[in-house]
């Protein structure tokens, strides 16, 4: 069971505005059936991951790009993205 | 169009006249390619001219779209890409390109591929052609109705829980989902990148042999992608499964199963008895816990991929002036439909300090146990089989606000994403009009067993015509 006041505190974290009540009831159901997991007996399991050598990843190399992204955007400044005021 | 039989002209006009047609009715189309006939044309030029051609001479391919072709809408079914145009090629679209495939359009899915029955477009929902109050599956809904429909030859999708295989199994048509790596994600709008691959949607096997020979293969630009060595699927297609050993997945057949998608797969692991195949039954036990995992992976991956959209880089619509931070992003992400909106909450709820422990780190370890017992399970059997999805194609509307209902349905697919391992559906069987598919699994890089495999059921069954 996860609280109204749980799930408003993550979208606000998550800057999500709730204004459909059905919202609640669906995530609490959501994450209800994820309780299953407790019955999963996997406390005592490894996780694994998957390692790549950095050797394999492609060389950390600028590439260049001929298109001017930023101009494809509707509200720039020079080379900078404009942004609401943060204050 | 090699032999001269007929023009590409004539192939792709007769294709968009095809989607004139029928596309009113299902709605597998968001966008349409304006230029295919001028393309079509000069690929005509070329093969006239005796100039090096590609291997699909113009052959009409739908895309999902979260897949990005340059200078083209890329709209991922929601309402904050509307008017997104990417700015390059994603590596699949590139290579086709290259092989002289033309995209007649780009097609519907749920919201950002988050969903299994198309009913989470913000643009609508598209129908399935065998019943049109029936949902054609999803998220690759699109591609798997404008394949059936005779609206394109193939259509490539994204599988992240089984978005290629689930609606390959409601419109009849096959859908494969490689090992993970096999074909590069870069230019595929990212969802779950961890578990995600793109996958081609097709009429026959053979069809998505001849695309994974097109598009598989690593990629400077995708460091998850594995080298194939340049495989050739289509070659020794038919070498059949004579002497191979195949399990049946025990938790895939249990409670909830429709009564004649359990006798179709009888019938399916007969057929494969009878060419050869021995076939036992073998117990996955963490299938039990693969939904719940898989939703607690993809929603927290979800949570973080779409934290981009805000307005700023993506959407656009609005100025900022007149706004603080918060508040803008918050009505920026107002765009983002109502699905979408409860998985990043999910999101962010279940990788959260205090809750970790209970989903996130205990799903990345059923995870970890699932695969160790598929591994395991590849020691003794060269093939897993289950029904593709557990019950027939659902009318639109009948589950949409029963969300468990709706995470069932995957209980058969995730498992092959989860794990990496390559997966297929196959048409098999029509049950009172609705199309069934059979879904074999291989180990993983084995994906040419698997289309053999599949290739030798697909001979055992004929299927009426799609009733268009």
């Amino acid at each position: 069971m996860v609280s109204r006041e749980e799930i408003e505190h993550v979208a606000k974290l998550m800057r999500i505005e709730i204004d459909d009540p059905t919202i609640y009831e669906r995530v609490d159901k959501m994450i209800g059936y994820f309780d299953i997991l407790d019955s999963a007996g996997v406390e005592s399991e490894e996780i694994s991951v998957r390692e790549i050598q950095i050797t394999n990843l492609r060389e950390d190399k600028y590439i260049p790009f001929d298109e001017k992204l930023i101009e494809k955007l509707n509200s720039y400044k020079g080379t900078y993205v404009r942004a609401p005021k943060m204050v | 169009m090699k032999s001269g039989n007929i023009s590409a002209e004539d192939f792709i006009g007769k294709t968009m006249e095809q989607i004139q047609n029928v596309d009113d009715s299902l709605h597998a189309f968001l966008s349409i390619n304006d230029k295919a006939i001028d393309q079509a044309r000069e690929i005509d030029k070329k093969i006239k001219s005796g100039g090096k051609i590609g291997q699909c001479f113009g052959m009409p391919i739908s895309i999902k779209d979260n897949i990005c072709i340059k200078d083209t809408k890329t709209t991922c079914a929601s309402k904050m890409l509307e008017n997104f145009i990417a700015p390059y090629d994603a590596t699949v679209i590139t290579k086709l390109k290259q092989q002289d495939a033309i995209f007649v359009g780009k097609v519907n899915l749920d919201e950002f591929a988050m969903g299994l029955s198309t009913e989470f477009s913000a643009y609508g929902p598209s129908k399935n052609p065998w019943n049109t109050d029936y949902v054609p599956g999803g998220s690759s809904g699109g591609s798997a109705v404008s394949v059936s429909a005779f609206e394109c030859v193939a259509s490539l999708g994204s599988d992240t829980g089984g978005s290629v295989r689930n609606p390959a199994s409601f419109c009849s048509t096959v859908g494969y989902k490689p090992t993970y790596g096999l074909i590069s994600r870069y230019g595929l709008i990212s969802y779950a990148n961890s578990i995600e691959q793109i996958g081609p949607l097709t009429r026959t096997v053979e069809d998505a042999a001849f695309m994974l020979n097109l598009i598989a293969g690593i990629d400077p630009n995708d460091n998850t992608t594995v080298d194939n060595n340049n495989e050739d699927y289509l070659k020794d297609i038919n070498s059949g499964i004579e002497g191979k050993k195949i399990g049946i997945i025990k938790e895939m057949i249990g409670e909830g199963i429709d009564p004649s998608v359990l006798s179709a797969t009888k019938d399916a692991i007969s057929k494969l008895e009878g060419l050869g195949a021995t076939c036992e039954e073998v117990s996955l036990d963490m299938v039990k816990y693969s939904v719940a995992a898989y939703y607690i992976i993809t929603a927290t991956e979800a949570g973080s991929n779409l934290a981009r959209y805000d307005n700023l880089r993506y959407g656009y619509d609005f100025s900022v002036e007149g706004y603080e931070f918060n508040s803008y992003i918050e009505k920026a992400r107002k765009k983002l439909g109502p699905e979408v909106t409860r998985r990043m909450i999910l999101g962010g709820f279940v990788p959260s300090a205090g809750h970790a422990g209970k989903y996130f780190l205990k799903a990345l370890k059923v995870k970890s146990k699932l695969t160790r017992q598929i591994n395991d399970a590849f020691k003794k059997f060269d093939l897993l089989i289950s029904p593709t999805v557990p019950i027939l194609p659902f009318k639109i509307g009948e589950k949409i606000n029963d969300p468990v209902a709706l995470f069932l349905i995957d209980i058969n697919t995730v498992t092959a994403n989860l794990t990496g391992k390559p997966a297929i559906s196959i048409p098999y069987a029509i049950s009172n009009g609705l199309p069934i598919g059979i879904q074999l699994i291989a180990n993983s890089m084995n994906d040419k067993l698997l289309l053999q495999a599949a290739y030798a059921l697909e001979k055992t069954v004929k299927l009426p015509e799609v009733p268009i």
